[in-house]
């Protein structure tokens, strides 16, 4: 993009001068030194400069190049979830500077899953963590300190086993159920106006804590299911929530993840099971995720995601938490690769 | 509406008072660029009028978790629960139903939910340290009249379900006194119910339990089966009114449900595993349940003495801090007991599905939770 040397943020005077002297473009600033610049367009030394410097620097957003980027995000590690399986699907796990949707049916383990990225967030970065705090924003009444402190002391015990050199053990003293209950910090709304305010004031709580790195909202359906009255405020509102929520992952570098329920659509004679709140709010988050039954085993897919392949794993809650399932519970089929693949396709053929 | 508690810019509060706007949620709901133009001010200042707004709608600043553990926020997490009357029951549950949320019973015609219902409004009337909640019940019956003859007979036989309580406590406690009864024949008067009187009975401390038996049976009967979309609006709307019951009083609402049967599991995304009916009202009444538990009566029969119950199940489907498992449950003249050790009849060994469920279901190491 060539800026016009008459965008510039300089006396009208000067621009005139530079102007006359050939100069159209800011670009056309740039490699000269000020003695050049004041010959070629008659200015003084002093007014050179500072043409110079205002070529230079830029209003607004500097153009990033795509190496920049892909260096800033893989100095960002992601948030795992425990279940290794899943967490080598998405490539390490939750992205941190991404918003992330987990889908699912009533009971199949979102609320779980949050609550284990809540306290996974928070491992130390010497076992591979990022040892950040995190904002839980519960609309449902899902939140339970007595699982979360459950999952916390699971994890604890987990990187106790793994503690090997010195460092390791001197993060452990600090990675305790205590401490990790102490990161949480949990708000209630008990309807989709106090989720609005609540986001709205998000841009004050976030500067002071600069160790969060994960915001979860559980759920973000649940307070705009009731406002099915006015579907247009709904969709606004929603699409407003969305770019907030985009804006404050990758300007703060956090993790969003959202939950959301599933809803019956009627195609024709068919009955379907997607995402609810409608197509528009599908484009909010980057990942989603969608938890389901089949059977009796507890399936995660990834079904979008810009960055990853759609794939297929199995996971189980135990009073752990989030956990790969057991190997030796697979079911007898002696090629569970290709079931899960099959199970992969199917959702494909149904999905539109 | 008083904007100048607000402490913002006057200019700030004339505009907004000419421009007529009434609440801050009204603030709150509309965007930026309507704003200015409603008001007329300009883009810091609707900012600034928003983030005050958003201030006063906050009702509390985040707390830790650490907090809510210890106890710090009795509103949010009161940490109380209500126990059943039977330990077996308490265990599976964790201590009982969480006291802010709405736990959902479903089963099949006499399967026993009324049964667990009554023994609840009698459990809820004990102090806290005997797992109640020191207050009473209001129950609301939507289709078959309050079994008042087995509510007398539970009452009278509280001394054997609860031997853990000194009688004398017991013999204080004027049980009927504190259950009110309430009766809804279509859903207006359950909304009127629920926004009127339970919200004063609640208000005033009478009642720390509200019971809604059943909530499947308003909804079945109103609607056509084209109708399904008002009905899941007036499903919603009375799910919003418990819910906000429950938050607001801190108080357990339990809500019995109806099953239907389950013809075949098209994706098998949205039921748990392997049942032949499943809770009625659809995915849309279950996304709003904080608690399932599912009562099924099961083939087997035990005995203890003179008196002979067929067993029951109390299941789990889903909670937030329950894993999945489930209970035999019998019902005595005393009430629901969680049978530990079923007397095995024969018929009970080879009953295949459940049996080999529970064979699924990861076991719960209990000893290093």
């Amino acid at each position: 993009m060539r800026r016009p040397v008459s965008s510039l943020s300089l006396g009208s005077s000067l621009k005139g001068k530079l102007v006359r002297a050939g100069f159209q473009f800011a670009t056309d600033l740039r490699d000269l030194n000020p003695e050049h610049l004041s010959a070629e367009a008659g200015v003084s030394q002093q007014e050179a400069l500072e043409a110079l410097q205002a070529a230079s620097s830029g209003h607004g957003v500097a153009a990033v190049t795509a190496l920049e980027l892909l260096q800033k995000e893989e100095e960002f590690r992601s948030i795992v979830t425990f279940c290794s399986q899943l967490d080598e699907a998405l490539g390490g796990g939750v992205p941190v500077g991404k918003v992330t949707e987990i889908c699912g049916a009533p009971g199949v383990g979102k609320t779980q899953l949050c609550l284990q990225l809540a306290v996974d967030v928070q491992v130390p970065a010497v076992f591979g963590g990022l040892g950040g705090q995190v904002l839980f924003v519960d609309t449902e009444g899902g939140f339970q300190v007595q699982r979360l402190v459950d999952l916390a002391g699971a994890a604890v015990r987990h990187c106790s086993l793994l503690a090997e050199d010195e460092e390791q053990r001197v993060a452990m003293t600090t990675f305790t159920v205590e401490t990790i209950l102490s990161n949480v910090f949990l708000v209630r709304c008990r309807d989709y106006v106090e989720l609005l305010a609540e986001l709205h004031l998000l841009p004050d709580f976030l500067p002071d804590r600069p160790r969060l790195r994960l915001l979860v909202i559980d759920s973000v359906a649940f307070p705009f299911l009731h406002l099915h009255d006015d579907l247009s405020q709904r969709t606004r509102l929603l699409q407003g929530l969305g770019l907030r929520l985009i804006a404050a992952a990758t300007d703060h570098n956090i993790a969003v993840v959202t939950t959301n329920h599933m809803t019956t659509r009627l195609r024709g004679s068919q009955a379907q099971l997607v995402p609810a709140l409608g197509d528009l709010w599908g484009h909010a988050p980057s990942i989603r995720l969608l938890l389901r039954w089949e059977e009796s085993r507890r399936l995660a897919s990834i079904v979008k995601s810009p960055g990853h392949m759609d794939a297929t794993v199995q996971y189980q809650i135990t009073c752990q938490g989030f956990r790969d399932a057991d190997q030796s519970e697979q079911p007898q089929s002696k090629r569970p690769r290709t079931q899960t693949d099959q199970s992969a396709s199917s959702r494909e053929n149904t999905r539109t | 509406m008083n904007w100048d508690q607000l402490q913002l810019k006057p200019r700030i509060i004339s505009a907004v008072q000419r421009a007529h706007l009434k609440s801050f949620r009204e603030v709150l709901v509309s965007s930026e660029p309507d704003l200015q133009k409603m008001t007329g001010l300009s883009r810091p200042d609707v900012q600034e009028l928003l983030h005050a707004a958003a201030s006063a709608c906050r009702t509390r600043q985040p707390i830790t978790a650490l907090q809510l553990q210890r106890g710090e926020c009795r509103r949010l997490e009161s940490g109380l629960r209500l126990g059943t009357g039977c330990p077996v029951l308490d265990q599976l549950l964790r201590g009982g139903l969480p006291a802010g949320g709405v736990t959902e019973l479903a089963g099949a015609s006499g399967a026993g939910k009324t049964q667990l219902g009554l023994q609840l409004c009698l459990s809820v009337q004990y102090p806290v340290e005997h797992g109640g909640l020191s207050a009473g019940a209001l129950y609301i019956c939507t289709e078959d009249p309050f079994p008042i003859r087995r509510l007398q007979q539970l009452i009278s036989e509280q001394p054997s379900l609860r031997s853990d309580v000194p009688p004398s406590l017991i013999g204080r406690l004027r049980f009927s006194d504190n259950i009110y009864l309430e009766h809804a024949a279509d859903l207006d008067s359950l909304q009127v119910c629920l926004s009127r009187r339970a919200a004063l009975l609640l208000a005033q401390g009478r009642v720390r339990l509200v019971v809604v038996d059943s909530v499947a049976a308003l909804f079945r009967s109103e609607f056509q089966p084209g109708d399904w979309l008002e009905r899941n609006k007036q499903l919603l709307t009375v799910s919003s009114m418990v819910h906000h019951l429950s938050h607001e009083f801190t108080t357990p609402v339990l809500c019995i449900n109806q099953v239907t049967d389950v013809f075949h599991q098209p994706e098998s995304s949205s039921s748990s595993p392997s049942s032949s009916v499943s809770p009625a009202l659809g995915l849309a009444w279950a996304n709003q349940v904080t608690v399932r538990l599912m009562l099924r009566r099961l083939q087997a029969t035990v005995s203890r003495g003179d008196q002979s119950s067929a067993l029951r199940r109390l299941e789990v489907v889903f909670a937030p801090h329950l894993a999945q498992s489930s209970r035999d449950v019998a019902v005595w003249r005393e009430g629901l007991r969680g049978v530990l050790d079923p007397v095995l009849d024969p018929v009970l060994a080879p009953f295949g599905p459940d049996v080999a469920q529970q064979k699924m279901v990861l076991p719960l190491r209990l000893g290093s939770v």
